[in-house]
């Protein structure tokens, strides 16, 4: 067979692979802190014994783009975003510790502080809980106050802090959960050490960072490239047909 | 199938439930004592198509893998305990919690429901019931010779009667907290449900411990923000159409490759 009938295929194929990577960008264009994924092609030599003529294209993530959002006011006092480049340490369903920018946070029953996930907000000294309190404040370094039932107004006490972490751009990727991780080869012994330079704005979410039409227009354009990728394939179908019938009038 | 056509299909649907929250606070702009719902999106879990690190030859390793996400979904609702604009009504039954707390009425199966709608009104054996028929906890009865009822910041409630010149003590309204009142189940008719994600009630005399005080003569208006909502909705149908675009785009592919080979 001929071989551009395969190195067709595979375009198309890695062309909705990274189609795919687009619609998943799109979709989460309303979610709060969500930060998009790049997609990129490569190309893949075929590798055996034979000339090296042939070279496939692979769809690959090299990675995130950690450019912040804009910032959404909603006057909602256990909303924050965190301004700059810093993260939200929180805990994943597997108790490690990842970071996030969905500041969008809940008080559960028991007075933990929770994303509206259910994972659980860190402060200080593991996941921040909050005593009864009739009025809540965030400040801008994180700082939790509250004021207790029964109190006056002017009786602010500090609960805790939210743990504000700032690793390296590059020692971070999306894991499977959504949530950023550090990269296994960046790892670190021991929880990321917080950094008290980080600010955050209470009263404020961040929207997602997906540019919408940025993001569709990839979607068109990946899709006229699968178009010419069939189109190569019909080719390789019509060149076969015309050898099949050369071969029959011989 | 082209798995484009799932993932956007989840955002269809994400933008979708986005919009009835969106017409649902629209409808109850004007609804006494309603809170007004956010719809809370959260990406869905990712999937490793090529794993990082994984070995291209025997001497090389891929430097990047291909994790692709599977779309979004909305995780929840939150309803936004913010305080309505308290409107003047002049009724001597209408009241209002300026701050935390919730009126306390029983609905017919015995069992307490929590309400900001403050429009009290009296049944026909004197019993201070909502607008439903339902009686405050703790009942109040106001005597049919009562010619003035008053209800203090605290919730004492008084009456002045014909026969007598001293005002009568009727009782006390209480109001309820929750530690979470996000996780208040809303069954309607502008009233809640205690759940286990919003905690047990806390009882309390208003003004007391946190918990607001009422007033009497006017009513909490909704917390809908009109401007706010529009907004949203634009937002919310450009998002929708975008994400249909992917799906019809996505579509024509698969009707490109059926019509072109094969």
């Amino acid at each position: 067979m001929d071989k551009a009938l395969y190195i067709g295929m595979s375009g198309a194929k890695q062309n909705m692979l990274a189609q795919r990577a687009h619609a998943n960008n799109l979709a989460n264009v309303s979610t709060t802190g969500f930060k998009k994924d790049f997609a990129q092609a490569r190309s893949m030599p075929v590798y055996g014994e034979h000339h090296p003529t042939r070279a496939y294209a692979m769809t690959e993530r090299p990675g995130t783009d950690l450019s912040a959002g804009t910032l959404m006011d909603t006057g909602r006092k256990l909303d924050v975003a965190v301004e700059g480049d810093g993260w939200l340490a929180i805990q994943n369903d597997q108790g490690q510790e990842v970071f996030t920018r969905t500041g969008s946070l809940q008080i559960d029953v028991n007075g933990l502080m929770r994303l509206p996930g259910g994972e659980p907000v860190l402060g200080n000294g593991g996941p921040v809980a909050l005593p009864p309190f009739e009025n809540v404040e965030i400040g801008a370094d994180g700082t939790v106050s509250i004021v207790p039932v029964g109190g006056a107004p002017d009786e602010l006490v500090e609960v805790d802090r939210l743990k504000l972490v700032s690793p390296p751009s590059g020692a971070l990727e999306k894991g499977l959960d959504g949530f950023m991780h550090r990269k296994p080869d960046q790892a670190i012994d021991g929880p990321e050490p917080p950094d008290a330079s980080q600010r955050v704005a209470s009263g404020f979410l961040e929207s997602s960072n997906v540019n919408a039409v940025e993001e569709m227009i990839s979607n068109l354009q990946l899709s006229r490239q699968y178009e010419m990728q069939v189109k190569v394939m019909s080719t390789a179908k019509d060149n076969s047909e015309a050898t099949a019938r050369l071969l029959q009038n011989l | 199938m082209h798995p484009a056509l799932w993932v956007s299909k989840t955002g269809l649907s994400a933008q979708d439930t986005n919009m009835s929250t969106i017409s649902n606070n629209l409808a109850n702009v004007n609804t006494t004592g309603f809170k007004r719902d956010r719809a809370v999106f959260q990406d869905l879990l990712y999937q490793i198509n090529r794993q990082p690190g994984g070995l291209s030859t025997q001497n090389s390793e891929l430097p990047s893998g291909l994790q692709l996400g599977t779309g979004v979904r909305i995780v929840g609702t939150a309803k936004q305990f913010s305080q309505g604009n308290l409107q003047i009504t002049e009724q001597p039954l209408d009241m209002a919690v300026n701050g935390r707390g919730f009126f306390q009425v029983q609905l017919p199966d015995g069992q307490i429901a929590y309400t900001r709608d403050g429009q009290f009104q009296l049944n026909a054996n004197g019993d201070v019931v909502n607008p439903d028929g339902y009686a405050l906890e703790p009942a109040i009865t106001v005597p049919d010779n009562a010619t003035n009822v008053t209800i203090g910041k605290d919730g004492t409630v008084t009456a002045v009667t014909d026969d007598q010149s001293a005002p009568i003590n009727l009782g006390q309204i209480t109001l309820a907290d929750f530690i979470n009142p996000q996780g208040l189940q809303a069954i309607g008719n502008n009233l809640f449900k205690a759940t286990n994600a919003s905690g047990d009630p806390a009882e309390g005399e208003a003004g007391l411990a946190g918990l607001g005080s009422i007033e009497q003569g006017s009513v909490e208006a909704s917390n809908v923000e009109v401007v706010e909502e529009l907004v949203n909705m634009i937002t919310t149908q450009r998002a929708y159409e975008m994400n249909s675009k992917v799906v019809s785009t996505t579509d024509q592919m698969l009707q490109f490759i059926t019509n072109n080979i094969g």
